[in-house]
């Protein structure tokens, strides 16, 4: 049953239908066996008709020739005798056989004797008188002779007539059941067929397009999409898939907000220190590798503990939250920008030279010099900020950092509000040689 | 010492076995006076007696035949003289109230007689489809006890027929020939026997031959009405009879010609 051209079949569970298609086939397998043995019924009625009465029929036909037989024979003796008592006893026994019941059943065969009885008996009535009678009367009986010929042969096709209707019941019957079974069997074919057809469309396939879907289930791809199925058992695996793709993507999420908290300070909103680490010893490393310009630099906030303590630690985190928007309006998208803890912050310029990144320093020291920032109850406060800036693509990024942290220590030691560079490594081989 | 023993043992089995064959009485109808109580020569008779040995022979049975008139073997039959009545009987619902009858044996009809010389005048009288029904002022006979007698004696009163009832057929032909008959009613089967043996041409069948009011159809073997089991033993001894040929070759022994 293909449900595809039956859309109004469409929504039965093809369980049901399996049992249905099951429950059909015994019902017209049965059928059919009841018809057969019916036409084996007919068979064996016709065969015991055949037995109880047209045998027995037949044989009273086949004694009725016997007798007509008898009656010519006699009939004949009756001419052929030569002594009166031997004509006599064939007289008797064609009037005895005339007159047998077997005979005068049979409206022809008793017709034909009593006229055969009637002429003898006359012929012989005309031979008390007439010594020639029998010589007169030879050629009349010889017809009469040949008509009871005929009628012995009539009689015993008809006999065996009889028999032939019996025998076309039977073997109609048995066509009949003939045709029946081949039909069984092509229907039982068909049911196979359709079985099959069944179970591969609404069990197999699904089965094998749901494995697929299985195999290749990603967050990456949308929900798969199945047309709904016909099998309600399929239908639920394939909802089940679609739950299943949705916990996935759910969990995609929650393990994307897990790594945002882990990754980044939760006050700026920026890089926190340990991931800074990790991706800036990446970067430092894949920078040194193709002898990239690369820079890093550490910042501080100058004053913050005077904020902290004059305006309280809300504003100072205040502060911190703008400081860091600056920064990432500032900075450009592939800088890397660190609350390196407290006020602190670190950066790393990518493919930047140490006089290039002064340049975006500078730019954010004095952003940052003349930027007002409002407070929560609508003070302003304006901060300034210390960098040290270090090259970092001839050393480890610990030795950068220390030596932008040397730098930035220095800017502090200078007056804050400014951006210090830290001496090259040339520099401070020369200076250590010195 | 033992030996003897088993011996007698043996004996008396076989005496056990011996005194369990069944003994039957047959009843045989007797169609000449002459030959009452003596075994019968030829024919009907010797044919019937043929039959019922063999009949006998099927069910393990020892028979004893006796020749009786046909008058006396239903009463025979109903006061257990007889087991079996070969009779030549034709089944009537008033007989069927008396005894049992076996599955039929033959067919039979029936047919006026008359002396040759009475013919012509006969045929004269009432046409040459001549019927017991279209007699009329005749002494006609018949066996006592016989359908063809009991059918005479219906029409008797009415057509004003002088009716004489006797013991055998012989009897009927003597009258019919020293001219104490006019016509008379015989079974034709019976009557074949007992005419072979008369001049050629002294007596004569008329009219059709009578299958109706009883005067004929199939025949049976009369029994008593209480013994079921033999009259299946004896239907199943004619089955066997015929299956296997005997019959026929009996029917061919005793007649030229089929009695079927």
């Amino acid at each position: 049953m293909n449900l595809g051209i039956f859309p109004g079949l469409r929504g039965i569970r093809a369980g049901r239908v399996f049992s249905l298609l099951a429950a059909l086939f015994v019902l017209t397998f049965g059928i059919v066996v009841v018809l057969v043995v019916l036409d084996q019924q007919r068979v064996i009625e016709s065969t015991r008709h055949l037995q109880e009465q047209t045998v027995p029929e037949i044989l009273r036909y086949q004694r009725l020739a016997r007798n007509l037989e008898q009656l010519r024979q006699e009939g004949e003796r009756v001419f052929t005798a030569t002594t009166p008592p031997a004509r006599q006893q064939a007289m008797f026994v064609v009037m005895l056989v005339a007159s047998h019941p077997s005979v005068l059943e049979h409206a022809q065969s008793a017709a034909l004797a009593r006229e055969t009885e009637r002429f003898l008996n006359d012929v012989m009535h005309r031979a008390a008188s007439d010594s020639k009678a029998f010589t007169t009367y030879r050629d009349e009986w010889l017809r009469l002779s040949a008509r009871l010929s005929v009628q012995v042969e009539d009689v015993s096709i008809q006999g065996v007539n009889l028999a032939s209707s019996d025998l076309n019941e039977v073997s109609g019957a048995m066509l009949l059941a003939r045709y029946k079974l081949m039909a069984a069997l092509g229907l039982v074919g068909l049911f196979l067929l359709l079985f099959l057809f069944m179970l591969s469309r609404h069990l197999i396939h699904p089965l094998q397009r749901i494995d697929r879907v299985l195999s290749g289930l990603s967050v990456d791809h949308p929900s798969p999409a199945f047309e709904p199925s016909a099998m309600r058992e399929i239908h639920a695996v394939e909802e089940a898939i679609g739950e299943l793709h949705a916990s996935l993507v759910q969990n995609e999420k929650a393990r994307f907000a897990l790594e945002e908290l882990a990754n980044n300070d939760g006050l700026t909103g920026l890089t926190n220190r340990r991931h800074f680490l990790l991706q800036a010893n990446a970067e430092v490393q894949r920078g040194q590798r193709y002898e990239r310009s690369l820079t890093v630099g550490m910042a501080d906030l100058d004053f913050f503990k005077n904020l902290n303590d004059t305006y309280g630690h809300a504003a100072g985190d205040s502060v911190l939250r703008s400081l860091a928007g600056l920064m990432r309006e500032t900075f450009r998208q592939s800088d890397m920008i660190c609350r390196y803890g407290g006020e602190e912050f670190a950066f790393l310029f990518p493919e930047t030279t140490l006089a290039e990144a002064q340049v975006l320093a500078e730019r954010l020291r004095s952003r940052c010099a003349g930027y007002e920032i409002i407070l929560a109850d609508g003070r302003e406060v304006g901060v300034c900020i210390s960098i040290g800036l270090a090259n970092a693509s001839r050393c480890s990024l610990e030795t950068a950092l220390n030596r932008a942290d040397d730098a930035l220590y220095e800017a502090k030691h200078q007056g804050r509000n400014r951006v210090v560079l830290a001496p090259s490594g040339e520099q401070l081989l020369l200076a250590d040689d010195l | 010492m033992r030996f003897s023993l088993f011996i007698l043992l043996f004996c008396c089995l076989c005496r056990t076995a011996v005194a369990e064959v069944v003994e039957l009485r047959i009843a045989l109808w007797m169609a000449d006076v002459r030959e009452i109580g003596q075994p019968p020569a030829d024919g009907l008779a010797a044919f019937n007696e043929a039959l019922a040995r063999q009949i006998c022979r099927r069910i393990n049975a020892r028979c004893s035949t006796g020749n009786v008139p046909f008058a006396d073997i239903l009463p025979g039959i109903e006061a257990r003289r007889f087991d079996l009545g070969f009779g030549n009987f034709l089944r009537t619902p008033e007989r069927e109230k008396r005894v049992a009858f076996s599955d039929p044996i033959w067919n039979s009809s029936s047919r006026l007689l008359v002396r040759s010389d009475n013919n012509r005048r006969l045929e004269a009288r009432f046409g040459p489809e001549i019927r017991p029904e279209k007699l009329r002022d005749l002494r006609v006979g018949g066996v006592s006890g016989t359908q063809q007698y009991a059918y005479l004696e219906h029409l008797a009163g009415r057509r004003g027929l002088a009716l004489s009832g006797f013991r055998t057929m012989s009897e009927v032909l003597d009258r019919l020939g020293d001219g104490q008959l006019d016509i008379c009613l015989l079974p034709m089967l019976s009557a074949y026997d007992l005419l072979l043996r008369e001049a050629p041409g002294r007596f004569e069948f008329i009219g059709p031959p009578l299958v109706d009011n009883g005067l004929g159809g199939t025949v049976h073997i009369a029994l008593a009405k209480e013994r079921e089991p033999l009259r299946q033993a004896v239907n199943s001894a004619i089955a066997a009879l015929r299956a296997d040929g005997t019959y026929h070759r009996l029917l061919r022994q005793y007649f030229p010609f089929s009695l079927e």
